[in-house]
């Protein structure tokens, strides 16, 4: 937990109201960005995003399961997402459990669209097998390793690196089977098929302090917040997903205001996660 | 033995941290104190009292695994047997009325998970400045075809 005196609440509302935060940053300005992929062997996709000293990991691992019967012709994807405790006391035992399904839900709401499946980020028809009959299941699991803020936007940019990173093993369907039987399905060990990861969307969260709102915020500045507003952007600009935090209400033309301003951000924050991923798979090859 | 990597200082907001790799097995360690007791039932007025959580996480192993948190077994036993290693190893004595926390999380678990806890918890208290009588270092051992071999 983050103690603050009143003289530095002060110092840090005043300085945001300037453009001017406690780092020297600028209010929509991101901290340094690290991405590493390839981090779990085991798991067919990973990575791992330090967002200044916030650092999560992602892995990606799919198996072969059935798809549900209102959506024969999708894949399934969950989400699940965990704090350790070497990131805060406070998360030993059930101390995060809040906290892990708060990220969690946030992020199944920002990437996985509505229940029926409109308007996700991610594609699920392409993890289809057999329609109504085999499918992938791709589990997501986040772990968060060290918290210094901003944690929501740190996990979306690892499961967008972990996604790039991910190859489903190619699969042969043994022909000849019956409509009623279970198929018989080879999965290759050798060929891997890339997940398309081009209408995948990185979250950005606005902080609401003061009159002004930040990008990007440190747990002092999160201590200070009156409210907070998570939305999930693609690279078309579309809106994928909007989730408000904090007790205070906002007026609904900031929201509008801080949607735009989220645009804005998200295509350096976009351009920015590419050539970082892009770099971290050529350091995997290498 | 496998090749061994270690790490200090991943986590920057904990006093002491490391992050131990031998072989496949990965570990990360992070030591938070010595602080003021949460429990003041527990504190002792003549040592420092030191507890550990050791958890794996659910992609750590080559099944996902959805680990109950703080329920299980084999999870009690063994931040059980890091508590019990450290405390015999640090000087408890010098830090009266406060608490040492170490967290242990494993992210790959490749065999010889309990040993790289106890190496990374090592690491991690040297990274602390926490006083210790010495190093403790951990290897798991085994027989195949009455051969000793180590992990």
């Amino acid at each position: 937990m983050v103690g603050l005196s009143l003289g530095e609440q002060c110092f840090i509302e005043g300085g945001i109201a300037q453009d001017l935060r406690c780092d020297g940053r600028r209010r929509l300005t991101y901290r340094p960005i690290h991405v590493e992929t390839g981090v779990i062997p085991q798991a067919n996709g990973s990575a791992r995003v330090r967002i200044g000293a916030t650092e999560v990991i992602v892995s990606v691992k799919a198996e072969l399961g059935k798809p549900s019967l209102m959506q024969p012709d999708k894949g399934n994807v969950s989400i699940y997402i965990d704090c350790s405790s070497t990131a805060e006391p406070a998360f030993e035992g059930r101390g995060a459990d809040w906290l892990s399904a708060d990220l969690s839900n946030a992020l199944q709401r920002c990437l996985l669209g509505a229940k029926s499946g409109a308007g996700a980020g991610i594609d699920r028809s392409s993890l289809v097998v057999i329609e109504g009959k085999i499918c992938w299941d791709l589990y997501i699991d986040g772990l968060v390793i060290s918290s210094d803020g901003n944690l929501l936007d740190a996990l979306g940019a690892a499961i967008k690196a972990a996604l790039s990173n991910t190859g489903i093993p190619k699969v042969q369907i043994a022909a000849g089977a019956s409509s009623d039987e279970q198929p018989e399905v080879d999965v290759s060990d050798e060929e891997f098929m890339q997940f398309d990861t081009s209408g995948v969307p990185v979250i950005i969260t606005l902080t609401k302090i003061g009159k002004h709102y930040i990008v990007d915020a440190t747990p002092e500045e999160e201590s200070q917040m009156s409210s907070a507003v998570s939305i999930s952007i693609n690279r078309q600009g579309h809106v994928c997903g909007v989730t408000k935090r904090g007790g205070v209400g906002i007026d609904p033309t900031v929201i509008l205001q801080m949607v735009s301003a989220a645009k804005h951000v998200s295509e350096q924050l976009i351009n920015k996660l590419d050539s970082e991923i892009a770099s971290a798979e050529a350091e995997d090859e290498s | 033995m496998r090749q061994i990597r270690a790490e200090i200082g991943a986590v920057s907001k904990a006093d002491g941290s490391a992050i131990f790799e031998m072989g496949n097995t990965k570990v990360i360690a992070a030591v938070y104190g010595p602080r003021e007791v949460q429990n003041r039932s527990q504190q002792m007025s003549d040592q420092t009292l030191v507890r550990c959580e050791y958890s794996m996480a659910n992609f750590s192993t080559g099944d996902r695994m959805r680990k109950p948190k703080g329920g299980d077994r084999r999870s009690t036993e063994i931040s059980l047997v890091i508590r019990q290693t450290m405390e015999a190893c640090i000087l408890t004595h010098l830090m009266p009325r406060s608490q040492i926390d170490i967290y242990v999380q494993v992210l790959q678990a490749d065999g010889g998970t309990r040993s790289a806890c106890i190496n990374a918890a090592t690491l991690a208290f040297a990274d602390a400045g926490i006083p210790m009588r010495d190093l403790v270092t951990s290897c798991s051992a085994g027989y195949l075809h009455s051969t000793p071999l180590g992990i």
